[in-house]
C-alpha cells in the first residue's frame, strides 16, 4: 500500500518520567536522518521519506519501548491549516482526542511491562449482563411488598 | 504482517499497538495525511474537496449526510484493505475523523459485514481493564500472524 | 467594496471540513471582511456540556459544538458574531444546532445564524448569509436609526421585480416598480419612475441605498451610499412601516426567487432562514396559478379570500405537479375561488414546513413584499399559525424603503 518514497509525518508520544523530548531529538540528530524534528508537548512529530520515517521511529521506540507510543499523523508539523494560532485559539479537533488518549498511557505501560515480564494477568469480563424483565419484576413486586 | 483496520480510526494507542506487535494499522491518519499533501488540491484544512463526498456515494446514499459521505471516501478504501479489525466499542469522546456518530455506525457495519478476524471490546472503565485491554490485543494480535481467514474471537 | 473592521464569526459546526466546504466558508467571510474563529474549549468543558444542556447526542463533533456554543456564552471568546453550521438531511445535528442557537440568542448579545450544508453549499450561497451576520455586528448604530431624514431613495433590484422609493422625512414620495430585465436598465427605469413621481430629479437625493440581488451591480453604477443584503434591509423596512421599531417581530418575505423568514428584535435580525430550493414555495407558483385562472395577479388574492383551500385537493408542492392539482381540479368542478385559496395556502404551507421551523415565531407576525399583497397569502398565514398577521403599507417596496431608511444615515458623510 505505501510507497517508501511517500513523506508522511509520525507523532512521538512520550510518558516517561526520566526521557525528555530533547533527549528524543538530539537522537534523531545523531542519527543524521533526513527528516523534519519538530517538538511538541506530547513529544515529537517527525516528517520525511516513509522509510526514513518509520526506522527513526523504531530506534525511538527502542529508547523507552513501554513509554513510547507512535502513530502516524495526517497533518503535517507546522501546518497552518487548523492550527491554534491561526483560528482564534481553538485546537484542532485531534488535540482533544490525544489529551484524552495520553491519560490512559500509564495503564498501557503497566500492561506492557507485565507483557515483557512474561506475566499474564488473569482476564475476567466484569460488565454484568442485562437484568431480564422477570427478574426486574420479581425485585419490583418484592420492594413495593416490603414497603407496605 | 496482517492489515489491521482499527476504530476508532484515530487511536494512538490502537494504531501503537498493532506496529508494535508487528502488523500494519489501517488509520485515517494515512488517509488525511495523503489528502493534505496532494499538489493541486486547495480546500482547507484536511483537502477534502467537494468531489469526496461523491466518491462517499459507493458507501452511503445520497439522502445520508455530506459529511458522513465525505468520511466515508476517506475510510471506505481502508476497510476495503483490511485483513483483520478491532473495534472499542463506547470509546470515550473521539473527535474530528470520528466525530460523527452516524459514520462511526456504518464503518463498524462493514468491519463486521467482511468477516475478517475481528476483536471487539468494551472501552476500559478501571485500571485493570484498561491492562486486560491490552493484554486482549496482543493476544489477538499474536494470533493474527498465522490465521487471516474465518471469525475471530468476540 | 470598501474594507471594512474585521468582524469575528465564531464557527459552531459538525462535518463542513469532510463535506469538503470548509473553504467555502472561509472564502465568504473573506469576502465580508471577516474571519472565522474556533473557540477554545478544554476537554472537561465538553465532558460536562451535555449534563449542564441536558441535551445527549452520540456524535462527539457536535459534543464539541456545544462546549464551543458555552465558551462564547460564558464570554471565554473574543468574537462578534455565531455561525452554526450542520450537515443536511442530519437530524441529530439539526437538535443541536436549534438548541444551540437558541441558547445563544437567548443568553448573549451575539447575531446568530445557522445553516445546513451539503458538499454543493458555495461561498455564494453563504455570501448573503455572512453580509447579514456581519452588517449586524458592524453597524448597530446604523440599524438603530427609526428615521428617515431628508431626501433620500432606495432601489431593491430583485430576481423578478425592481422597485424604488424616494423618501423625504420620514414619508414615501415617490415610487416606481418595474420586472426585472436587464438590471441596470430596470434600475435606472424603476427609480426614474420613483422620481418623476415625486417631482425630483437625481441631484435632489443626498443619500441613496440599494439592496436585492442586483445590489453589488447597481450600488457600483449609482455610487450607492449604502449597499445592503436583503436580511438587514427588510427587517429594519419591515418595523419601520409596521410601526413596531421595538420589541421583538417576525419577518416573512415570499419573493420571486426565495423566502425569507426572520425573527427580529428592536429591528435587528436575530435569527433567519432563506429559503431557495423549489419554486412551488414561491411568488412565481402564485403567478404561474394567476396566468391559469386567467386573472391578473393583483386580482388573485381578492379571489382567494372569497375561496376555501379544503375543496381542493392538492397532492404536490411542486410548481409543475402542483398547478397540475390545481388544473385538475379546475377540470372536475372547483370554482377559481378555491384554487386561488388553495394556492395561497400550499405555497404559505411550504414556508411554513421548511422555515418556520427553524426561526421561533414572535408576534407581530409582519408579511412584507408583493405576495404579501395578495391578500390570500396573509390569510392562509393567519390561519395556518393562528395568529394576526400585519401587512404595512407600501409592503411591496419594503427593500426600496428600508434602503431609503438606512441611506439617511449617510446623509452629510
Amino acid at each position: 500500500m505505501s510507497d517508501d518514497d511517500d513523506i508522511i509525518s509520525k507523532m512521538i508520544v512520550l510518558h516517561s518520567t526520566f526521557t525528555l523530548p530533547s533527549d528524543l531529538v538530539i537522537k534523531i540528530y545523531e542519527s543524521k536522518a533526513d527528516v523534519t524534528v519538530k517538538e511538541t508537548c506530547f513529544g515529537l512529530i517527525v516528517e520525511g521519506r516513509r522509510s526514513e520515517v518509520n526506522r527513526i521511529a523504531s530506534e525511538i521506540r527502542n529508547l523507552d519501548p513501554n513509554r513510547i507510543f507512535i502513530k502516524e499523523r495526517g497533518v503535517p508539523p507546522g501546518s497552518s491549516n487548523r492550527c491554534r494560532a491561526s483560528q482564534g485559539g481553538g485546537a484542532k479537533p485531534g488535540f482533544h482526542q490525544h489529551e484524552i488518549e495520553f491519560a490512559l498511557l500509564p495503564y498501557v505501560t503497566e500492561a506492557l511491562d507485565e507483557i515483557e515480564k512474561g506475566e499474564m494477568p488473569e482476564i475476567k469480563d466484569v460488565t454484568p449482563p442485562h437484568l431480564t424483565i422477570e427478574k426486574f419484576k420479581d425485585i419490583i413486586e418484592k420492594e413495593v411488598k416490603e414497603s407496605e | 504482517m496482517v492489515k489491521v483496520f482499527i476504530y476508532p480510526s484515530n487511536s494512538l494507542i490502537l494504531s501503537d499497538l498493532v506496529d508494535r506487535f508487528g502488523h500494519e494499522p489501517l488509520a485515517m491518519m494515512q488517509e488525511i495525511g495523503k489528502k493534505i499533501r496532494t499538489a493541486g488540491l486547495d480546500s482547507p484544512p484536511i483537502n477534502i474537496t467537494p468531489e469526496d463526498p461523491k466518491l462517499g456515494l459507493k458507501y452511503a446514499a445520497v439522502e445520508v449526510p455530506a459529511g458522513v459521505r465525505g468520511r466515508m471516501s476517506l475510510l471506505g478504501p481502508l476497510l476495503e484493505e483490511a485483513e483483520a479489525g478491532i473495534i472499542v466499542r463506547e470509546p470515550d469522546i473521539s473527535f474530528g475523523c470520528m466525530g460523527c456518530a452516524r459514520t462511526n455506525e456504518l464503518i463498524n457495519f462493514l468491519v463486521r459485514a467482511k468477516k475478517v478476524p475481528l476483536l471487539e471490546m468494551d472501552y476500559p472503565k478501571t485500571e485493570d481493564e484498561a491492562k486486560a485491554f491490552v493484554h486482549k490485543i496482543r493476544e489477538f494480535l499474536d494470533g493474527l500472524s498465522g490465521a487471516q481467514s474465518g471469525k475471530g474471537d468476540e | 467594496m470598501a474594507k471594512e473592521n474585521l468582524v469575528k464569526i465564531a464557527q459552531l459546526s459538525c462535518g463542513s471540513e469532510y463535506s469538503g466546504i470548509q473553504k467555502e466558508i472561509e472564502t465568504a467571510a473573506a469576502m465580508v471582511d471577516a474571519e472565522i474563529i474556533f473557540p477554545e474549549i478544554t476537554i472537561d468543558d465538553v465532558k460536562a456540556v451535555e449534563e449542564r444542556f441536558g441535551l445527549q447526542v452520540a456524535s462527539p463533533d457536535l459534543k464539541l459544538m456545544m462546549a464551543r456554543a458555552q465558551a462564547l456564552v460564558d464570554g471565554k471568546t473574543n468574537a462578534d458574531a455565531v455561525l452554526i453550521a450542520t450537515c443536511f438531511r442530519c437530524a441529530e445535528a439539526a437538535l443541536v444546532r436549534n438548541e444551540m442557537r437558541r441558547y445563544i440568542h437567548e443568553n448573549s448579545k451575539f447575531p446568530v445564524i445557522s445553516y445546513s450544508f451539503t458538499e454543493r453549499t458555495t461561498a455564494g450561497t453563504l455570501l448573503t448569509r455572512l453580509e447579514a451576520l456581519t452588517t449586524t455586528a458592524r453597524r448597530r448604530s446604523l440599524l438603530a436609526r427609526e428615521h428617515q431624514e431628508g431626501l433620500t431613495a432606495g432601489i431593491d433590484s430583485g430576481s423578478t421585480t425592481t422597485k424604488a422609493v424616494i423618501m423625504q422625512d420620514d414619508k414615501v414620495v415617490g415610487t416606481g416598480w418595474v420586472p426585472t430585465v436587464k438590471v441596470m436598465e430596470s434600475a435606472t427605469e424603476a427609480l426614474n419612475n420613483a422620481m418623476k413621481e415625486a417631482g425630483i430629479t437625481r441631484d435632489a437625493i443626498q443619500a441613496l441605498g440599494v439592496t436585492g440581488y442586483g445590489r453589488f451591480l447597481i450600488g457600483d453604477e449609482f455610487k450607492a451610499d449604502l449597499i445592503q443584503e436583503e436580511i438587514t434591509v427588510n427587517s429594519k423596512g419591515a418595523v419601520y412601516l409596521a410601526g413596531h421599531q421595538k420589541g421583538q417581530a417576525t419577518v416573512i418575505d415570499i419573493g420571486g426567487m426565495d423566502n425569507k423568514a426572520i425573527s427580529v428584535q428592536d429591528g435587528i435580525p436575530g435569527m433567519f432562514t432563506m429559503g431557495g430550493i423549489c419554486a412551488g414555495a414561491s411568488g412565481r407558483f402564485l403567478e404561474m396559478t394567476s396566468k391559469r385562472l386567467g386573472v391578473d395577479i393583483t386580482e388573485l388574492g381578492a379571489l382567494a379570500i372569497k375561496g376555501m383551500q379544503e375543496h381542493v385537493e392538492m397532492n404536490s408542492y411542486c410548481i409543475v405537479f402542483g398547478i397540475q392539482s390545481l388544473v385538475n381540479s379546475l377540470a372536475k368542478g372547483s370554482v377559481p375561488e378555491d384554487v386561488a385559496a388553495a394556492a395561497c395556502y400550499s405555497v404559505v404551507e411550504q414556508v411554513f414546513e421548511q422555515q418556520l421551523q427553524e426561526v421561533e415565531v414572535k408576534e407581530p407576525l409582519i408579511m412584507v413584499g408583493g405576495s404579501s399583497l395578495i391578500e390570500g397569502v396573509p390569510k392562509a398565514m393567519h390561519d395556518l399559525l393562528k395568529i394576526d398577521v400585519t401587512v404595512p403599507p407600501h409592503s411591496q417596496y419594503i427593500g426600496a424603503v428600508g434602503a431609503a431608511l438606512l441611506a439617511s444615515g449617510f446623509i452629510n458623510k
